[in-house]
């Protein structure tokens, strides 16, 4: 008895009038299973998959021309959204793409404050992946498992910035905070924790016979193919390459630090499953070697550069003309140089890139996000057909991908 | 007569400018300075016409024709062992250049190093895809068509990927507003309850600042509650009792200890005895 | 004002008396909603937080269902976009009534920080909303708060078949 609207039903799943046999069905944009809003259009023949189209957009929302009506400072919490389950990782492309742009370096503390963040994202969006990947596949109750860790993770992320999700804990130029009391503790306890919890997943996924069957030889993507489409990350690094560019092209504190990069060279969904778990521990390990560099860093937080940036609350609180600077860069904002940057870091998905073109004034001319998860998905036409209908769900948890980045 | 607004970009512009203040510009720096680019350099002008060549903040960033658009990436991708394009879209120039900067961005993987390829094209005129080459573009250029209507020649599906398959309009340009045009804002209501609904909907509340001070059904009004959805317009505002205690009285082990205060119960003297 | 006593007893604080049979209905309906999972962007993620161990969904009896066909409430968890408001609407009108929507989180109430030509600005332009929560995402518990705040709802309510026509949006 509502009012009547305009959308009349439609079958086009049955398709009636095609001559030969295959059938129609639309992986529609609601799934039960949780990766977002990705419609694929698939056509069967019986259980095989024939042809895949990918339909995507369903959650653009505008971002990159956001980008260009906000200032600076004030787009960094829409970067959150993009690869909202690890979303420090955003923050801090952007964030390190603008101090590219400004020609500024953030202080030391701030740098091990921001890896350290980076890789406790790196953790909870791996162990998101592997909780809704083995839910898709039908492991459940890893999923539960994971997510218990999650929490200690995100409480760790709550303790740090409020924020159990979106977290905005890069300011560009530095961090806003501190680490509070306790935080390095509470930390150790929680990867001693971690530690003993991912060789109980391994130990469930990684030989037990149904998951390798539905794992292995799944998904096969050639060396070729991942540089063809573009696929950075764990895609490309279980494609053979080993690529990753906290390595190969380092960035803030990586130089520093040492941790080994896992590659697989059997390019299926099980190569990646083993490198996601291996890459959680050395993600532990460039945490043990970030404890002691904080301790030995000095307390400053942010950059000093007064045209960029607003000085400390204390400063500003005190000084006149810092309250001023400060006044004038909130509400009109910064005016960088003018000039184009791309800075790419290695999210936990892949290569996140922002390409900022600026013509001197606070607003972007053109923000680009590169997202690695619009290419995997993309790859999805090319690499789904001649698998069976229950694989579609497993590589497309396998690809980990997220649609706040694809769309934007 | 209102004032007159340009519309060739309707973007958010800042609203102060100095005119004393001359803003720096990146330091572009000789393509020599650097062998790996000037070899990458030399070897890829023996194929294409290299319009303008300079390093910027450790990219190599070459001006190109866009005809040579294939050849060169092809050059790059081959030869000088740029085995990934990493980005591929276009930036709007259409008010002030009259066309769009299309750039190619690629990473060598061997040598750990990036190239931008830009090429600067007419508004209206098409551009030549570079599927063949790297599959990405697949894509890349569609989501350059939706964006900004650029057309990619020989491509597969060049369809709208992010908006709508019958949306109007090309978001990105500079003439599009951020809250949309009409069709814009109206294109969920048209497309579900028709155009006859427009008027039962109603307008999008696009001012997140907007408050409504006799609107009772959306804001609570703290201090002066009122029951969701009166009418409180030409003075019907119905007075708020204000309660300071817990509901009930304070009790302790079931023994009233201090009796609710209840203003409309109580007696309010007019002056003091 | 945040109320977390709720009175079995008593009418819930609605002005219309309802019946035994009235509140033996209500009650198991609201005791044993079945969300449809529609979760759309990041609160998508704290959803699937409430239901996992820590912040567990299913003691109030909710069941993640996938299809629109056995589900209760709709839980809008995330950005509504143009593109997608079709489709909601139509997954609505296929959740047979009884149904309620709970709206979660700044984008499916009003759009959120997302003021821009692709998103919806609220999901009640849309579909019928009962309960909005409001966050950028909102915690877990805060989730919880608007389902038993929702019980409450359906508890205050007849539960006479012939159901009023409901409101557009």
């Amino acid at each position: 008895m509502q009012q009547t609207n305009r959308l009349k039903p439609f079958f086009e799943n049955i398709a009636f009038d095609r001559e030969d046999n295959t059938m129609v069905v639309n992986f529609g944009p609601q799934h039960p299973s949780a990766h977002g809003q990705l419609r694929l259009i698939l056509e069967l023949q019986g259980e095989e998959v024939v042809k895949a189209h990918p339909d995507v957009g369903y959650l653009h929302r505008g971002m990159e021309k956001m980008g260009e009506n906000m200032i600076y400072n004030e787009f960094l919490p829409t970067t959150d959204r993009m690869d909202y389950i690890a979303a420090t990782s955003n923050n801090y492309g952007y964030a390190l793409a603008v101090e590219k742009l400004l020609g500024i370096e953030a202080p030391r503390r701030a740098e091990v404050i921001r890896t350290m963040l980076l890789e406790i994202n790196r953790i909870i969006s791996h162990l998101f992946w592997l909780a809704t990947h083995a839910l898709d596949v039908g492991a459940m109750s890893v999923f539960l498992y994971a997510f218990r860790e999650r929490e200690f993770a995100m409480d760790l992320m709550e303790d740090y910035c409020g924020a159990r999700l979106t977290h905005s804990s890069v300011r560009i130029g530095g961090v806003p905070l501190d680490l509070p009391k306790n935080w390095i503790e509470d930390l150790e306890k929680f990867m001693v924790v971690l530690d003993e919890q991912i060789k109980i997943y391994e130990g469930l996924l990684t030989t037990n016979r149904i998951w390798r069957m539905r794992l292995e030889n799944i998904g096969v993507i050639p060396t070729e193919m991942a540089k063809s489409w573009g696929c950075t990350g764990l895609v490309l690094r279980g494609s053979g390459v080993q690529w990753d560019l906290r390595k190969e092209m380092p960035y803030g504190l990586y130089p520093e630090l040492e941790f080994d990069v896992p590659f697989s060279d059997t390019c299926d969904s099980y190569g990646r499953y083993k490198l996601h778990m291996e890459e959680m521990y050395q993600s532990m390990r460039i945490l043990k070697q970030l404890i002691p560099m904080y301790h030995e860093s000095e307390s400053k937080l942010m950059a000093h550069a007064p045209q960029y940036i607003s000085s400390s609350k204390e400063e500003m609180m005190t000084q006149n003309y810092s309250l001023m600077q400060h006044f004038v860069l909130v509400t009109q904002g910064m005016r960088p140089p003018v000039g184009e940057v791309y800075v790419a870091t290695e999210s936990p998905k892949g290569e996140l890139g922002y390409y900022i073109v600026s013509d001197g004034s606070p607003y972007p001319y053109r923000m680009k996000l590169r997202a690695p998860s619009f290419w995997h998905t993309g790859i999805l036409q090319d690499l789904l057909p001649g698998h069976q209908l229950a694989d579609v769900v497993t590589i497309i948890g396998n690809l980990n991908i997220v649609f706040g980045e694809i769309d934007r | 007569m209102r004032a007159y607004q340009p519309k060739d970009n309707v973007q958010k512009k800042s609203y102060y400018n100095d005119r004393f203040y001359v803003t720096p510009t990146l330091a572009r720096k000789s393509v020599y300075d650097d062998s790996v680019f000037s070899n990458d350099y030399l070897s890829l002008t023996k194929k294409v016409t290299v319009n303008d060549v300079y390093l910027e903040l450790d990219h190599l960033v070459l001006w190109i024709n866009p005809e040579d658009n294939i050849s060169a990436i092809k050059h790059a991708k081959e030869i000088l062992a740029y085995d990934f394009l990493v980005e591929l879209s276009a930036i709007d120039y259409v008010a002030t250049k009259g066309g769009f900067e299309i750039f190619y961005e690629m990473l060598s993987t061997s040598k750990r190093k990036r190239l931008r390829i830009k090429t600067f094209i007419k508004e209206g005129t098409a551009i030549e895809s570079v599927n063949p080459l790297f599959r990405m573009a697949d894509w890349s250029e569609r989501e350059m068509f939706d964006m900004f209507g650029i057309v990619a020649n020989n491509h597969p599906y060049m369809k709208r990927i992010l908006m709508p398959e019958d949306w109007h309009g090309h978001p990105l340009l500079k003439t599009y507003p951020l809250h949309g045009d009409e069709a814009a804002r109206w294109y969920e209501v048209d497309k579900i309850f028709g155009r006859e609904a427009r008027e039962t909907i109603g307008e999008e509340q696009r001012d997140s600042a907007a408050i409504d001070r006799y609107d009772t059904t959306r804001f609570s009004r703290l201090g002066h509650e009122v029951p969701f959805g009166t009418d409180i317009r030409d003075g019907k505002e119905p007075d708020t009792p204000v309660r300071y205690q817990e509901d009930g009285g304070i009790k302790i082990f079931g023994i009233p200890l201090v009796t609710p205060f209840d203003e409309i119960e109580t007696k309010n003297l007019k002056e003091r005895r | 004002m945040a109320q977390h006593e709720v009175k079995y007893l008593s009418n819930g604080g609605a002005p219309i008396a309802l019946t035994t049979v009235d509140k033996l209905v209500n009650f198991g309906r609201s005791n044993s909603l079945w969300p449809m999972t529609y979760g759309l962007a990041c609160c998508a993620i704290e959803m699937m937080a409430t239901g996992a161990s820590r912040f567990d969904f299913d003691r109030f009896g909710t069941i993640f269902r996938a299809s629109p066909r056995q589900s209760d409430v709709l839980v809008i968890a995330g950005t509504l976009t143009k593109k997608h408001a079709e489709f909601l609407r139509r997954l609505y009108d296929q959740m047979p009534d009884p149904k309620w929507v709970i709206s979660m989180g700044s984008c499916a109430n009003t759009g959120g920080m997302f003021n821009t030509y692709a998103t919806v600005q609220g999901a009640d332009r849309v579909i019928p909303v009962d309960i909005y929560l409001p966050g950028c995402a909102p915690r877990p518990e805060t989730l919880q708060f608007a389902l038993m705040m929702l019980q409450k709802k359906i508890r205050s309510q007849p539960c006479s078949l012939a159901q009023k026509a409901k409101r557009l949006i």
